[in-house]
């Protein structure tokens, strides 16, 4: 995986994750997030704080083209300006209102979110086809041992568990924690998708075995 | 009916929510639980011996679990809350209350010791409420592959009331809920619904009204 | 942490009803304390085997861990006849003293956070108010806060045009004077005392002195709990924990006054500790 995380995707929450009119926190590189879509469907990413008094946006609402702050109301466009400040119904917000936003893009049903500039598009995935994501309290490293496959410089790992493949899309999170995304190839049955699910519980449970092993004295 | 109340407790929330969704009006008859710990007084100790609130009063029916009371609620006066009567189903729902009671030891655990200063392992409650969070995680997202958007079926039954307070409080104990996606997706289904009412810890979902426009001049 | 100002202040550490022999252990600015009723009953606060300054006033017990050179603060309405006085009970809230202080004062948030209750859309509109800093007092003032509230006490029926004023008397307490619906020309009074236990952690304590002969004292505790719950969930997800004095860190607006005086008159008095000097 990319060391320097500079002008690289980091993969966030699934597209079914994020229905329109929601946002949701998540993490990168480029630290805490507020990831919204809008009414209209288009996802967009801010700062995880509202400039007035500190407050998490991840907590606030969407409405139409919006994102709202819970504390006080006030809402920011896609492009982190802030467009309404409820106690001043009358005042148009001055430019220098708003928050931090960062690039997002949808591929392969995965919201990516960009730190700096990327150069480059998110990977494409290819033929696979999101499941689930969960988080494990657990590093990369306990992950691949557990998953007995090496990710590779998009984060990507193949693991066969039991008679299936599945392939794991890992983003790193603080303190060794990481988020995993389960990728399939094709949609397969729902029986395939809960087995799949339940293989990845498992491997979840040994890497969070093997992290603690390593962590104890 | 009668609900011996405090307005802060999670289960004596799942009443109140169940009874709004079944459109039962209650006598609320509010006990002083902090600071005063009336439901350890003589009162409420002769009516619940457990010296735990909720308590439903109906004629001579008292009710001191929370699950009883919301089977109580629904066969009463919304039966569809109560699940099929189809094995599956009713195992489901059946699950699903037992499984409360786990979301109640550990995250009502550490919410109290976290807000209310009530001795215990923070830790191991901390702990126990990530396990269960990662259970009902991993259940609501079964259930929605096989299309179905609440814990027993497509609709909500006792078994999401049941477990939806102590989940959407969890944070008040230090548990943060930014790990589960289809727990989010679920707890929001359920704060949509026609007739959900909150409680403190749970704000309003200010986007199912439209951003409203005022009047200039008024006030 | 150096040495700060904020020592010699006057900090609540428990409720008077509840002091009983054995003590509760607490903490006060990451010193350990216990709080007890001492043989002939008054209240005895200790740490680390020194004997604190001890006050017994407004239904809780005050302490202080340095030389308080002020006596705690007046509130002359608590000895009014005819005022019932609430208890609400402790709240640990992970968030700076400050901070929970800060959130008193504030009005715009009653819409969003005290939805139907405090405020509601579209009724948002802060009008403009007075604020001072009273020099003789060395207390923070803001004066002739109206807002339009659907429900502003228990004693409420319907939504009216409230009238408030806030005072802060001591870093981690505020007094609010609230229009009193039963008793027009009386202000009902609502206090916010905070235990400051570390820079990001507090235990609040609510008190009220109130006009209210109608709500039973249960109803009259659940309301200001309801309240103070709405708002803690707030308080735990500001970044950062501790409360910024940089002014370039957070941005006020008109609405923001109140707070505006009482973080100039922290950095003023060097009342530093739950604060952050500098953006980081």
């Amino acid at each position: 995986m990319l060391s320097d995380p500079t002008g690289s995707w980091t993969p966030v929450v699934l597209s079914a994750d994020l229905p329109p009119g929601t946002v949701v926190p998540a993490r990168t590189p480029a630290g805490p997030i507020a990831l919204w879509r809008s009414a209209s469907g288009r996802p967009s990413a801010s700062a995880d704080r509202c400039p007035h008094r500190g407050m998490r946006l991840s907590h606030g609402f969407v409405r139409g083209e919006t994102l709202s702050c819970i504390y006080h109301g006030w809402s920011y466009g896609q492009a982190g300006n802030c467009l309404r400040i409820p106690a001043h119904p009358g005042l148009a917000p001055p430019e220098t209102i708003r928050v931090a936003t960062h690039p997002v893009e949808e591929v392969g049903g995965v919201l990516w979110v960009g730190v700096g500039e990327p150069a480059t598009q998110p990977p494409q995935l290819a033929g696979l086809v999101p499941l689930r994501s969960l988080q494990a309290r657990a590093g990369v490293a306990a992950i691949e041992a557990a998953a007995g496959a090496k990710a590779d410089a998009d984060g990507l790992l193949e693991t066969t568990q039991g008679s299936q493949k599945i392939h794991l899309l890992l983003a790193c999170q603080e303190r060794d924690e990481t988020l995993i995304h389960v990728l399939l190839e094709g949609e397969g049955s729902v029986a395939e998708r809960v087995a799949a699910s339940r293989a990845v519980e498992a491997l979840r449970r040994k890497a969070e075995a093997l992290e603690m092993e390593r962590d104890a004295p | 009916m009668k609900l011996y109340d405090y307005i802060l407790s999670p289960s004596c929330y799942k009443v109140r929510l169940m009874a709004a969704l079944a459109g039962v009006k209650l006598d609320i008859r509010p006990v002083d639980f902090h600071p005063g710990l009336e439901h350890r007084g003589p009162e409420l100790m002769a009516l619940n011996p457990a010296g735990s609130i909720p308590i439903l009063e109906d004629g001579d029916l008292v009710l001191t679990e929370s699950s009883a009371i919301l089977v109580y609620l629904a066969a009463k006066a919304a039966p569809d809350w109560l699940g099929g009567d189809a094995a599956e189903e009713a195992a489901r729902v059946q699950q699903w209350l037992s499984f409360s009671g786990r979301l109640t030891a550990s995250l009502g655990g550490a919410r109290l010791h976290e807000m209310l200063l009530r001795p215990g392992d923070i830790g191991a409650l901390q702990a126990q409420g990530i396990a269960a969070l990662r259970e009902l995680e991993a259940g609501l997202f079964e259930q929605s592959l096989r299309g179905q958007r609440f814990l027993v079926a497509d609709r909500p039954t006792v078994a999401d009331i049941a477990c939806f307070p102590y989940v959407a409080l969890a944070p008040d104990g230090g548990v943060s809920l930014d790990p589960y996606p289809t727990i989010r997706r679920w707890s929001r289904a359920l704060r949509a619904l026609d007739a959900f009412i909150e409680m403190p810890g749970i704000h309003r979902l200010h986007e199912l009204k439209p951003e409203p426009h005022i009047e200039s001049g008024e006030a | 942490m150096t040495q700060d100002a904020m020592i010699d202040e006057w900090y609540p550490v428990g409720l008077v009803s509840r002091l009983d022999g054995n003590g509760r252990k607490t903490a006060l600015m990451g010193e350990p304390i216990e709080v007890a009723s001492d043989t002939d009953g008054s209240a005895r606060v200790t740490s680390k085997g020194r004997v604190l300054p001890v006050r017994v006033r407004y239904g809780h017990v005050w302490a202080s861990l340095g030389q308080p050179q002020k006596e705690l603060f007046a509130i002359p309405e608590a000895d009014q006849p005819g005022r019932r006085f609430v208890d609400v009970g402790v709240v640990r809230v992970r968030c700076s003293p400050l901070r929970a202080v800060e959130n008193f004062l504030d009005i715009a948030h009653f819409p969003f956070v005290h939805t139907d209750i405090l405020g509601s859309e579209p009724h948002t509109e802060v009008q403009n108010y007075k604020v001072e800093i009273r020099e003789d007092a060395d207390e923070v003032w803001a004066t002739q806060v109206k807002f339009y509230q659907p429900q502003a006490a228990r004693s409420a029926s319907g939504g009216i045009t409230t009238e408030y004023m806030y005072r802060v008397p001591a870093p981690t307490c505020s007094v609010l004077y609230k229009t009193c619906p039963p008793r027009p020309g009386e202000w009902d009074v609502i206090t916010l005392f905070v235990q400051p236990l570390a820079e990001d952690l507090c235990d609040v304590w609510p008190w009220m002195a109130l006009f209210d002969d109608e709500s039973s004292m249960t109803d009259l505790i659940h309301f200001q709990q309801t309240i103070f719950l709405q708002d803690r969930s707030i308080l735990e997800n500001q970044i950062p924990r501790l409360l910024p004095l940089d002014p370039g860190m957070e941005i006020p607006t008109r609405a923001d006054l109140t707070s505006v005086a009482y973080r100039r008159w922290l950095k003023r008095r060097g009342y530093t500790y739950g604060a952050q000097l500098v953006a980081q």
